[in-house]
C-alpha cells in the first residue's frame, strides 16, 4: 500500500450540515479558560486535542504520511467554505488560508474575536507534530488568514 | 482551526479539565455557555414562549444533523432525541469521553429556561446512550409531576425551585 495514498479514509469523516455557531462557543471557551485559568491551561487543552483527539492523524505523521493531514485540512475547510490554496507533495504541504470562515463567523456573531482565537490552530498543530519527524509552522498573515506548513524538521 | 464538526470533542476536553478542578468550575462554565446562548435565544424565547423554543430547536435539529422529534402543544414542548450527534461524536473519539458529558446540556439550557419562566424536565435516560427526552412546560406543577417519570433526571446550577 502506498503510504501516501489519499484514498485512505479520515478517522473523522463528517458529512451533513455544518453548524458554524460552534465557533462562537469555541471563542467563548477560549476567553473563559484564559481569564480564569491562564493561557498555559488553554494551551494544554489544545495540546490534548492535538495528541488525543487527532491521534490517528498524528500516527500517520509519525509514519511519514503527511498527506492524511492534507486530506483533513481539505475536507474541513471545504465543508466550512473557506477560501484556501494547498500545495501537496511527499516532503511538504503548505496550506494558505486566505479567508477563514470560522474567524469571520465569530466576528459576525460577537464582534470582537478573542486575540487567542487562532491559538486553537497554532497549538493543536504544534501538538500534532510533537514527537514526530515533522514540524508544523502556523503563520498568521492577518485577520482571518494564515499559512500552515508541515515539513521535515531540519 | 478546530472544525465546527469537531467542537464537541474539544468541548469534551474542556469538561474533563474542569471536572478535575471541581464541580463549581464545571457549573461556572455551563453558566458562561448559557449566557452566550442567550444572545440568540433569550429574546425569541421571551417573546414567543414555547413556539420560539420550537423554532430554535427545529433549526438546531437541521443544522446539527440531529435525529430528533419535536412536538409542540399548548402546554409543553417535547424534544425526543433519538440519536444525539454531540454525544455520538464524543463516544466515537480517540480521546477518552467525559463520563458526565450529557450533564452540560441541562447545565446551559436549565438556567435559560428558568430565566423565561418556563419549567424544564430533562431526562437523560442513560449517560452512555446518545438519546434523551426534554420537556419544557408552561406550568410548574405539571413539570414537577413529569419529573417523577424521568429515568435519569438532570439538575442544573441555581435551579429555580
Amino acid at each position: 500500500m502506498n503510504k501516501n495514498n489519499l484514498d485512505q479514509k479520515l478517522r473523522y469523516n463528517d458529512g451533513g450540515n455544518v453548524h458554524m455557531d460552534f465557533h462562537g462557543a469555541t471563542n467563548t471557551t477560549i476567553e473563559f479558560i484564559i481569564n480564569k485559568y491562564g493561557i498555559d491551561t488553554m494551551n494544554d487543552i489544545f495540546k490534548k486535542v492535538g495528541n488525543d483527539v487527532y491521534k490517528d492523524i498524528k500516527d500517520h505523521i509519525k509514519k511519514g504520511n503527511i498527506k492524511m493531514l492534507a486530506k483533513h485540512w481539505q475536507h474541513f475547510f471545504d465543508r466550512e467554505n473557506a477560501d484556501y490554496n494547498i500545495s501537496i507533495n511527499d516532503e511538504e504541504i503548505i496550506l494558505t488560508v486566505n479567508r477563514c470562515t470560522a474567524y469571520e463567523h465569530v466576528r459576525k456573531l460577537v464582534g470582537n474575536v478573542s486575540p487567542n482565537f487562532c491559538d486553537q490552530t497554532i497549538k493543536t498543530n504544534e501538538a500534532l507534530a510533537e514527537d514526530t519527524p515533522y514540524e508544523i509552522k502556523t503563520e498568521i498573515l492577518g485577520e482571518a488568514a494564515c499559512r500552515q506548513t508541515i515539513r521535515k524538521r531540519a | 482551526m478546530i472544525p465546527s464538526d469537531h467542537f464537541t470533542r474539544f468541548y469534551n476536553e474542556v469538561f474533563k479539565f474542569l471536572e478535575d478542578q471541581g464541580e463549581e468550575h464545571l457549573e461556572a462554565y455551563w453558566l458562561e455557555i448559557s449566557k452566550n446562548q442567550e444572545k440568540h435565544t433569550l429574546k425569541l424565547f421571551k417573546e414567543k414562549g414555547l413556539k420560539g423554543m420550537y423554532e430554535y430547536w427545529d433549526h438546531i435539529r437541521i443544522e446539527e444533523n440531529c435525529d430528533m422529534d419535536l412536538k409542540l402543544d399548548d402546554e409543553k414542548l417535547e424534544l425526543r432525541m433519538n440519536v444525539c450527534p454531540s454525544l455520538s461524536k464524543v463516544l466515537d473519539n480517540d480521546a477518552e469521553p467525559m463520563k458526565r458529558y450529557c450533564d452540560h446540556c441541562a447545565g446551559w439550557i436549565g438556567p435559560l429556561i428558568d430565566k423565561v419562566d418556563h419549567h424544564l424536565v430533562y431526562d437523560v435516560i442513560d449517560r452512555n446512550k446518545p438519546q434523551c427526552v426534554v420537556k419544557i412546560f408552561k406550568d410548574k406543577e405539571k413539570a414537577i409531576e413529569e419529573e417523577k417519570n424521568a429515568k435519569l433526571l438532570m439538575e442544573w446550577p441555581k435551579k429555580k425551585k
